[in-house]
């Protein structure tokens, strides 16, 4: 804390210093504030009691300097009273959250301090930020990209994980390497590289005298990127050395002791007017945490691959009740719940209709299809003892499926309209570890009228059928922008179709949102739904509540 | 330390300095890696980065429509538009089927673990900045319809 302290007071001294050398234009300086902030209320219809600290806010203050060459930063979080609920408890009051240095040129960056990584797509490592979702994993220690040329890459880095204010209690290292063929080879009509990554995390193993496997769990991974013309094709495998298993969290399975592996595989066509894209995933035993512990918690804390689910990130509210989250781990409940990772994909099909057709009209239409499917991978299991051995190609139960179409359709100088149908099967049970099955069909519409250059609203109306569960949903939003600077909304998700007639709840919203240059400010009163919230198919589970919120955003 | 002192202090310091582009690569669809700072630095010429994602209605919304007129802007003003994806690994493959299913003339950039979008402390998108002579100099944070006239307008007198 006495160290944080003393580095904070070091920026603030270079920082005073720096004013000339501002004056010169020697020194740039930059950086952003961002508080989200939420004031608990009561609420008999729902029946939420507010926590016993209502009010809280979560801030992160952001600064940057650089001098030349050099650049340094550090991120102050304030976490006051307490973090918004069902955050991570460990980001608690204020303090420096991350700080570095950076000295970067052509040929070689090197980092010293917090850092963010991601090697390939980030089957082995990720390291990032998102607020929303209260994930900051960087790692603290140091980093060398080296570029000598055009085409090769060569990247370590070495540290230790940050955990809330804290950091875990492993070191993680890493490798990774790229070189581009075709710039070497120049190659005028394609694209190909290749690349390689190793990431190794030591971590003691304290709860067995004699463990069976290792402190340092070793993972391997090898890409290939290829494009020809509208053609592409890209794939990457990788392998995980083997480590005891954690089904639940907290509990480290010392005599069950597994490797892990994952591919994927993409490819698409894509002109003009036209796009087609496929993926292929296969996760076994991909979860993987900067301490084997930590596999399990509910905040996405310690985590160092990225493993999203590959499925759309729906926009309308209804469609986000449901929400896939893939499935990397081992989990042998009983005979219908055996889970040692994923097998599935995801197609995408983008077409625009011509302008001037019969079907395209004046302004063309476009038309966008998606559909994913998701499985246990499937295999041969030996419950009492815990083993497993899966096939390749094998498909267990079924996790998941979304089947989508949506429909953008201009019509004039003002009228827009959108209309969605999306077909869901969620298994409850197998995904969350719980029970029930739900099916669902949704469609969405919606339509956008400007009144002028600046004035427009936007209405969306919803409804979902659903067969299990808390069954059939309507909502409906309104947006209304006054100009370009001021917003209004409101919203209401009702759960008309609960079979409990004490649960059939409204969840509305109304609010409003200023922004000016870089900076926004945005009010809302209403109920939060408990449920995920979802960003780029990382998920945290919010509870639900009642109350107004406030959030303020600015860079400088 | 009060908090907000030091963010009072930082805010009034910010405002004597110039804003510059981020020293950063990133790789267009092709694979290629781009420079913001020399790949994007014709004098006078005004770069618009328009800030987005595949699963970002109102930032395609934006890049719809600026893609409808930019052509005709173009007979006046000497810019281009380059839209930056935002897009991390799990719907970065959804990049390029979109905007070529979109028909979308823009030069596109990958921001996939988003070091531009950090660099610039960048919390909602769409978020456009227009950038001069490798100087910030006008941002327009989010998109309402209409906005890309009230761009255009600001584009003439930068």
């Amino acid at each position: 804390m006495k160290m944080k302290l003393v580095t904070l007071m070091v920026f603030v001294t270079i920082y005073t210093h720096a004013q000339d050398l501002i004056k010169e234009e020697k020194i740039n300086f930059y950086g952003g504030f961002e508080s989200n902030s939420q004031w608990y209320l009561n609420d008999k219809g729902l029946k939420y009691t507010h926590p016993d600290i209502p009010l809280r806010e979560n801030s992160y203050l952001f600064l940057n300097l650089k001098y030349k060459n050099w650049i340094t930063g550090i991120q102050v979080e304030s976490y006051e009273d307490q973090a918004l609920l069902n955050f991570n408890t460990r980001y608690d009051k204020t303090d420096v959250a991350t700080y570095f240095l950076q000295y970067k040129m052509d040929k070689i960056d090197l980092t010293a301090g917090y850092f963010y990584e991601q090697f390939g797509s980030g089957l082995l490592f990720r390291s990032w930020e998102d607020r929303a979702l209260g994930i900051n994993n960087s790692l603290r220690g140091g980093r060398v990209i080296f570029k000598p040329t055009s085409y090769f890459t060569l990247k370590s880095i070495y540290g230790r994980q940050r955990t809330g204010f804290d950091i875990s209690n492993s070191e993680i290292y890493g490798v990774d390497t790229e070189i581009v063929l075709s710039d070497l080879f120049a190659m005028k009509t394609s694209e190909l590289s290749f690349g390689l990554t190793y990431v190794g995390r030591e971590e003691e193993v304290l709860t067995t005298p004699n463990p069976e496997y290792n402190s340092l769990t070793n993972g391997y991974a090898a890409r290939i990127d290829y494009s020809h013309n509208g053609f592409y094709f890209s794939s990457e495998y990788s392998i995980k050395s083997k480590d005891a298993v954690v089904e639940v969290q907290g509990q480290i399975e010392d005599n069950f002791i597994k490797a892990g592996n994952a591919l994927l595989m993409n490819m698409g066509y894509s002109k003009k007017g036209f796009g087609l894209d496929g993926t292929f995933r296969r996760l076994e035993n991909m979860g993987f945490f900067s301490e084997r512990i930590a596999k399990g918690n509910a905040f996405n804390d310690r985590i160092m691959n990225f493993v999203p689910s590959l499925t759309k990130q729906h926009h309308y509210n209804l469609a986000n009740i449901y929400v896939y989250q893939s499935q990397p781990s081992i989990f042998l409940g009983d005979e219908t719940v055996l889970k040692t990772g994923e097998i599935g994909g995801q197609l995408d099909v983008f077409y625009n209709i011509k302008k001037q057709t019969i079907l395209g009209g004046k302004y063309g239409t476009k038309i966008a299809v998606n559909m994913s499917n998701w499985n246990a991978l499937g295999g041969d299991f030996y419950l009492p003892k815990k083993d497993y051995k899966t096939e390749f190609l094998g498909f267990g139960r079924k996790y998941f499926s979304d089947y989508n179409i949506e429909i953008t359709k201009k019509w004039n100088q003002k009228w827009q309209t959108v209309f969605t149908y999306i077909n869901q099967y969620y298994n409850k049970k197998l995904i969350e570890e719980t029970y029930d099955l739900v099916k669902t069909n949704i469609i969405g519409a919606e339509a956008s009228y400007k009144f002028n250059d600046s004035k427009s609203i936007r209405v969306v109306g919803e409804h979902m059928w659903a067969d299990s569960d808390k069954k059939n949903w309507a909502a409906s939003t309104v947006e209304l922008n006054l100009n370009s600077k001021l917003s209004f909304f409101t919203s209401d998700m009702y759960n008309y179709g609960n079979e409990d007639s004490e649960l059939r709840n409204h969840y509305y919203n109304l609010g409003g949102a200023f922004r000016h240059k870089s900076t926004r400010i945005a009010l809302s009163y209403g109920r939060q739904r408990g449920g995920l919230v979802c960003v780029g198919g990382v998920c945290r589970i919010v509870p639900e509540s009642s109350g107004v919120s406030l959030s303020l955003n600015t860079t400088f | 330390m009060n908090k907000l002192q030091l963010v009072f202090f930082f805010v009034g310091l910010s405002v004597l300095a110039q804003k510059q582009v981020p020293n950063l690569s990133l790789t267009n669809l092709e694979g290629k890696s781009l420079s913001l700072k020399t790949d994007f630095a014709e004098k006078d010429k005004l770069y618009v980065f328009s800030f987005w994602a595949t699963w970002c209605t109102p930032c395609i919304n934006e890049l719809d429509e600026m893609n409808e007129v930019q052509e005709e802007w173009k007979k006046t003003l000497n810019f281009e538009i380059i839209a930056v994806a935002t897009d991390d690994s799990r719907t970065q493959k959804r990049v390029k089927p979109l905007v070529n299913g979109k028909g979308w003339d823009y030069k596109v950039l990958l921001d996939t673990n988003q070091d531009f979008k950090r660099a610039l402390s960048i919390v909602n998108i769409p978020y456009t900045i227009v950038v001069k002579n490798g100087e910030i100099v006008h941002i327009q944070n989010g998109y309402v319809p209409g906005n890309e006239k009230e761009l255009v307008e600001k584009l003439k007198t930068l």
